[in-house]
């Protein structure tokens, strides 16, 4: 079954989304370190499309869901309009970054490190980023 | 974001508390540049109090490190929590950033 948020585009809900994913993945028994790694990719899916699809404009929403299947847990962030390439952009290495010092660019980079499956899906209206992780058998002890 | 400030001979401490995200990480960023402004270009952040960075905060650090380099001054991240410094390796930036856990060898890095 999935477990489901719709949120408003502020910055200030990232945090309450971050709390609903780490709330359902332990109701799943997923191991801490699976959790926070699949806690920080959605974090960074979420702010990507808050600040740059968005705007932080408020008076619009994403929704976040979560579902496992088999060993794989998914994370589908719903948002309209056109999807940023995050599963084959290919960021400016390290050093490019700090020699612009800029203060973007890493998110994508961990999203992809961090997961083992991005997609996006594309609808007439809407896209899905889809993260997924393999998640190990064994949770904490 | 609570961020306590304290001046020491050599040196000035922020220590942030709470996550360090794309909503919070602005307060940091301020301010560092604050700071920077003032002419205070040695700087510890210790991160104890951060329980979670996200790419903002890892990016306001980094966003720093050639201006630091420039002033001549140093910029050291120190206690990071396990999740947090697991980070900084994923990403390689535990070879760009100095991080220092003793107070004895912060002391001795500001001297030098």
């Amino acid at each position: 079954m999935k477990a489901h948020i719709k949120v408003a585009c502020s910055k200030q809900n990232l945090a309450l989304i971050r709390d609903f994913v780490k709330s359902r993945l332990k109701d799943m028994k997923i191991s801490t370190k699976e959790s926070d790694q699949i806690v920080l990719a959605t974090d960074e899916a979420c702010a990507n499309c808050i600040i740059h699809h968005h705007q932080c404009d408020h008076t619009t929403s994403i929704e976040v869901s979560l579902y496992k299947q088999k060993d794989i847990v998914y994370i589908e962030i719903k948002d309209k309009g056109h999807a940023f390439p995050i599963h084959n952009y290919e960021p400016n290495n390290l050093e490019d970054i700090v020699k612009k010092r800029a203060k973007g660019g890493l998110g994508i980079m961990l999203i992809n490190k961090l997961m083992d499956e991005v997609q996006i899906e594309e609808h007439l209206d809407h896209f899905i980023y889809k993260l997924g992780k393999y998640i190990s058998t064994s949770p904490d002890r | 974001m609570e961020i306590n400030e304290i001046q020491e001979s050599e040196f000035v401490t922020l220590k942030p508390v709470g996550d360090l995200d794309a909503n919070s990480s602005i307060e940091l960023d301020i301010h560092i540049r604050r700071l920077l402004d003032a002419g205070q270009i040695n700087l510890l952040i210790d991160c104890a109090g951060v329980p979670y960075m996200s790419s903002a905060g890892l990016g306001v650090f980094v966003s720093y490190l050639d201006e630091f380099k420039d002033q001549k001054g140093k910029l050291v991240l120190s206690n990071l929590t396990p999740n947090v410094a697991e980070v900084f390796d994923l990403l390689g930036l535990s070879k760009l950033v100095t991080i220092i856990n003793s107070k004895e060898e912060v002391a001795n890095f500001f001297k030098g």
